[in-house]
C-alpha cells in the first residue's frame, strides 16, 4: 500500500535533488512530497541518506505508533530528534557555533 | 485552512494564541502523555519548551506540542513558569507533578473551561448510596468481566478482589520464575527494589496521570472515588484499578530482568495505549460507568461558555440576564 512521504532537504548536493525529483513533487526548495510504497520509500531514503554530504535531509512518513508517524534524519544540524518514552520531539540545540543551523 | 484564509492576520493570530474548541484534539485523540525531568518549561514568544540546562549556561529547547498532549507528567528537577502553565491550562492539557520517574503523583491542575455535566451525574451517583454501590459493583464486574452475584455486598466483594489479585501476583510471579516476590512500595528505597515494583510502579503513575487526565477532561470530580474513598484522587485509582490486571501488572513482570525498568515500562506503556487505544477507552469507560442508560452514540457536543443557573423545578436557565421579576423602581 502506497503512503504519503515527505522529504525536507538543506544544502545537499544538486545530484540528490535531482534524484528525489523523479520521485516525489517539489512545492518549495528542497521540499518534497509524494505517495509511494514503503519499499521505495525506504530505498529512496537509504539513497539519499547516504548521500546529504555536509548538508541534511529529514524524512517523515506515516506509521503505526501512537503519534501516527515517524521522523528520521540524516546529517547534523540544530534540530535533532530526541525520543520521550517513545514521542518523538526536537530538541534545539543551544548556540555553540560549531553546528550549522 | 479557511478559518485563517478568511479571517485577517490579527484576528488570526489571536485564534492562535487563544484557540477555540474545535481546534483543540478530542481527548480522545490526543497523544496520551509527556514525561519531563530535569528541565524548565517556559513560554517563548512562539510556543511552550522544555529548556535543557547546559554547563555552559546556555540551553537547549524542546518545544512541546501541548495543545495535542493529554497529560504532562513533570518529575524531579522541573520547573514551570506561570506563563507556560497558563498556556497549558488554556488548551486543557493535564499538569501533573510526580516524583522521579513519575512513580509518584503528588498534584495535578485542572483545566476550568468545561461542562460539568458530568461531574453533576457523578456527585448525584456518589452521594446515593445505592446508585454507589451499583457503580462499586459495575466496576468490578469491569475488572474481571465476568458478573457478580445479586444483592452482594462490598465487603465480600472487596475480599473477591483480594482473592484475584493474590492469584494473579502468584501466577505472574511462576510464570517468569521470580521466587518469593512481594508487592512492594518504597520510594526512600527505591533504587534495592525488585525491577518489577520499580516497572509497576512507574506504569501505575503514568496510567494515574493518563486516567487523571481523562477524568478532568471530561469535567468530573478526581476526588469523588466509588470503591476508594478520603483521598483527593480516590476517583483516579478506582478508574486507574479497571486497567491494572490488563496494562500494568504483565507488563511490569515482563521487565523482571530489565535494567531501567521504569523507562521500559512507560515506553511499553505507551505502545499499549496506542495498540488498544485506551484514551478513548477510558471516556467511554467513565461514562458508560456514571451513565449506562445514555446510549452510546459517541461524545456529546460541549459548550464550554455557556452557563446555566439551576432551578429544581425548571431545570436548567439562562444565567447572564436579569430574572427580576418587576423590580419596581
Amino acid at each position: 500500500m502506497s503512503n504519503m512521504v515527505v522529504i525536507s532537504t538543506t544544502a545537499v548536493p544538486d545530484h540528490v535533488r535531482g534524484a528525489i525529483s523523479r520521485w516525489l513533487t517539489e512545492p518549495a526548495p528542497g521540499l518534497y512530497v509524494g505517495t509511494v510504497s514503503a519499499k521505495v520509500r525506504d530505498k529512496l531514503w537509504e539513497a539519499v541518506s547516504a548521500s546529504v554530504g555536509e548538508g541534511a535531509a529529514v524524512c517523515i512518513h506515516p506509521a503505526e505508533n501512537e503519534q501516527r508517524y515517524v521522523i528520521k534524519t540524516a546529517g547534523e544540524r540544530r534540530r535533532r530528534v530526541v525520543d520521550f518514552d517513545g514521542l518523538q520531539l526536537i530538541e534545539f540545540r543551544a548556540e555553540n557555533g560549531n553546528v550549522p543551523l | 485552512m479557511s478559518l485563517l484564509v478568511s479571517t485577517s492576520f490579527s484576528s488570526a493570530r489571536r485564534a492562535l494564541s487563544a484557540p477555540t474548541l474545535a481546534m483543540l484534539p478530542r481527548i480522545a485523540d490526543s497523544l496520551s502523555f509527556l514525561y519531563l525531568e530535569n528541565v524548565r518549561v517556559v513560554q517563548d514568544d512562539t510556543g511552550v519548551c522544555a529548556q535543557v540546562a547546559k554547563t555552559d549556561g546556555s540551553a537547549d529547547r524542546v518545544y512541546l506540542p501541548v495543545a495535542s498532549l493529554a497529560c504532562v507528567l513533570l518529575g524531579t528537577g522541573t520547573s514551570a513558569t506561570n506563563p507556560a502553565m497558563a498556556t497549558m491550562a488554556r488548551h486543557g492539557t493535564t499538569v501533573v507533578w510526580t516524583g522521579s520517574g513519575a512513580v509518584r503523583m503528588y498534584s495535578a491542575s485542572q483545566p476550568s473551561e468545561l461542562t460539568t455535566d458530568w461531574l453533576e451525574r457523578q456527585a448525584r451517583a456518589w452521594a446515593d448510596d445505592t446508585a454507589r454501590l451499583a457503580i462499586a459493583v459495575r466496576m468490578y464486574e469491569m475488572r474481571f468481566g465476568a458478573g457478580v452475584p445479586e444483592g452482594i455486598t462490598l465487603q465480600q466483594l472487596r475480599g473477591l478482589e483480594g482473592q484475584r489479585m493474590k492469584l494473579m501476583y502468584q501466577m505472574l510471579a511462576d510464570k517468569h520464575r521470580i521466587r518469593g516476590f512481594k508487592r512492594n512500595y518504597n520510594p526512600e528505597n527505591w533504587d534495592q527494589q525488585n525491577p518489577v515494583n520499580q516497572a509497576l510502579s512507574a506504569a501505575n503513575t503514568a496510567l494515574y496521570g493518563v486516567v487523571h487526565a481523562a477524568i478532568l477532561a471530561l469535567g468530573c470530580s478526581p476526588a469523588l472515588g466509588f470503591v476508594h474513598s478520603g483521598k483527593q484522587h480516590a476517583f483516579v485509582y478506582d478508574i486507574a484499578d479497571l486497567y491494572k490486571a490488563k496494562h500494568t501488572i504483565p507488563m511490569a513482570f515482563s521487565l523482571n530482568k530489565s535494567g531501567n525498568p521504569d523507562r521500559e515500562a512507560r515506553r511499553n506503556l505507551r505502545e499499549d495505549f496506542r495498540l488498544y487505544r485506551l484514551m478513548p477507552a477510558i471516556i467511554h469507560d467513565i461514562q458508560r460507568l456514571l451513565a449506562p442508560e445514555l446510549d452510546e452514540t459517541g461524545e456529546e457536543t460541549q459548550n464550554p461558555e455557556l452557563v446555566h443557573l439551576w432551578d429544581p423545578d425548571l431545570g436548567p436557565v439562562d444565567a447572564g440576564i436579569n430574572h427580576a421579576l418587576d423590580p419596581g423602581w
